[in-house]
């Protein structure tokens, strides 16, 4: 008996020459740089009163999570293990950072990212701040349990505990059923 | 030699970016990431229905604002990286041949199928766009007024780059000294967005 090898994302890049777009496993993709990512988390950090971070959050969340959970479902991936491992090597892949998860459970998880594209894009345009600002990362992370347990979108709240936006040696995450 | 778009297109659309041990993807001067589009799409969406109607004008210049940073600092590195010199390089013979190549690279990595219509050099641009994802924000009907932040802001970002003066990393000089117009919009009903570009003086 062999076993199926699971948690190497396997990405299907497409370039559509007709509308020039690009889809990374039937998904239309772009590259876009650590200013523009900032620049973005800057905004929604200033819209305050209108919950900026939480819109960003938001939209971070249900774009992952399609992505995700299509995946898995594509790839028949069922384990919990394969599911973890594929959310820290896809979040790589795009460049986003590293992630791990310390520990996973349905109602309650932690991570961490050694690196993060927010986090050191942030202070390579500015420097560092006291607040978390990866908003961005909060949200993959939401997506990311989201599509491991087979959870609808808004089903966690995530908390980043310490930042290395901040100073701190690793970002650090809290995750929390609702 | 002019400059060839289906060489660029065919050649830069092929062009992987891939992460390293740390999860990053240096290139281009720049920190890369690569996302799906309705993600961006979902937060200029998001945040500019959600604010006061009167803060909505702010918001939309702070979104072209962050393309217009991202276009001149990424830009740049385009247009000094090793794929450009092989690629795009024996086709330019000055600044107009720049931007040329510039929005056919910009096509290639599926920001926007676009070409420049109208140039006069270090005055005005006008930049169509035939497919773009930013439109995508529209299942049905039309918006009364156009969302495509990313090109204004790379449009502007390239007059500045080709003729702004000499490249600052520091953003302090060079950059915002043309400013960028969306008069059509596919999300808009019309059958291309079209972007005029002037001096921002």
């Amino acid at each position: 008996m062999t076993t199926e090898q699971l948690t190497q994302w396997v990405t299907d890049h497409k370039f559509n020459r007709e509308t020039c777009r690009h889809s990374m496993n039937g998904f239309d993709t772009v590259l876009h740089c650590h200013h523009y990512a900032t620049l973005y988390c800057q905004l929604a950090d200033d819209a305050e009163q209108f919950n900026g971070s939480e819109l960003l959050k938001r939209s971070a969340e249900l774009s992952f999570l399609d992505v995700l959970s299509t995946y898995f479902t594509d790839n028949n991936v069922k384990e919990l293990d394969d599911r973890i491992a594929l959310a820290e090597e896809y979040w790589k892949q795009c460049g986003w950072g590293t992630l791990k998860f310390d520990h996973v459970g349905e109602l309650s998880t932690a991570a961490h990212m050694d690196h993060s594209h927010v986090d050191e894009g942030w202070i390579k345009k500015w420097e560092k701040r006291d607040k978390p600002v990866n908003f961005i990362g909060q949200g993959y992370l939401a997506a990311a349990l989201s599509a491991i347990y087979d959870l609808p979108a808004g089903s966690y709240t995530v908390y980043e505990t310490e930042s290395i936006v901040a100073g701190a040696d690793a970002s650090r995450f809290s995750l929390v059923r609702i | 030699m002019p400059v060839d778009r289906d060489i660029i297109i065919d050649a830069m659309s092929k062009i992987q970016v891939t992460s390293n041990n740390e999860g990053l993807v240096p290139a281009f001067n720049v920190l890369v990431t690569q996302a799906p589009t309705n993600f961006w799409n979902s937060f200029a969406e998001l945040i500019t229905n959600s604010v006061a109607p009167e803060l909505k004008p702010a918001a939309e210049a702070l979104l072209e604002n962050a393309a217009h940073e991202c276009g001149y600092h990424t830009g740049y590195g385009i247009i000094t990286s090793e794929e450009w010199a092989s690629v795009c390089a024996p086709m330019i013979e000055s600044p107009e041949d720049v931007l040329h190549a510039a929005f056919a690279v910009f096509t290639a990595w599926g920001w926007a199928k676009s070409e420049i219509v109208e140039l006069i050099p270090g005055e005005k641009m006008v930049v169509r766009a035939y497919d773009y994802y930013e439109s995508d924000v529209v299942d049905r009907g039309a918006l009364k007024g156009p969302c495509a932040y990313m090109i204004q802001g790379v449009s502007a970002a390239f007059m500045d780059l080709a003729y702004g003066g000499e490249y600052d990393p520091t953003g302090q000089t060079g950059l915002r000294t043309f400013k960028c117009e969306q008069v059509k919009g596919i999300e808009c009903g019309d059958e291309y967005g079209e972007f005029v570009v002037t001096s921002a003086a």
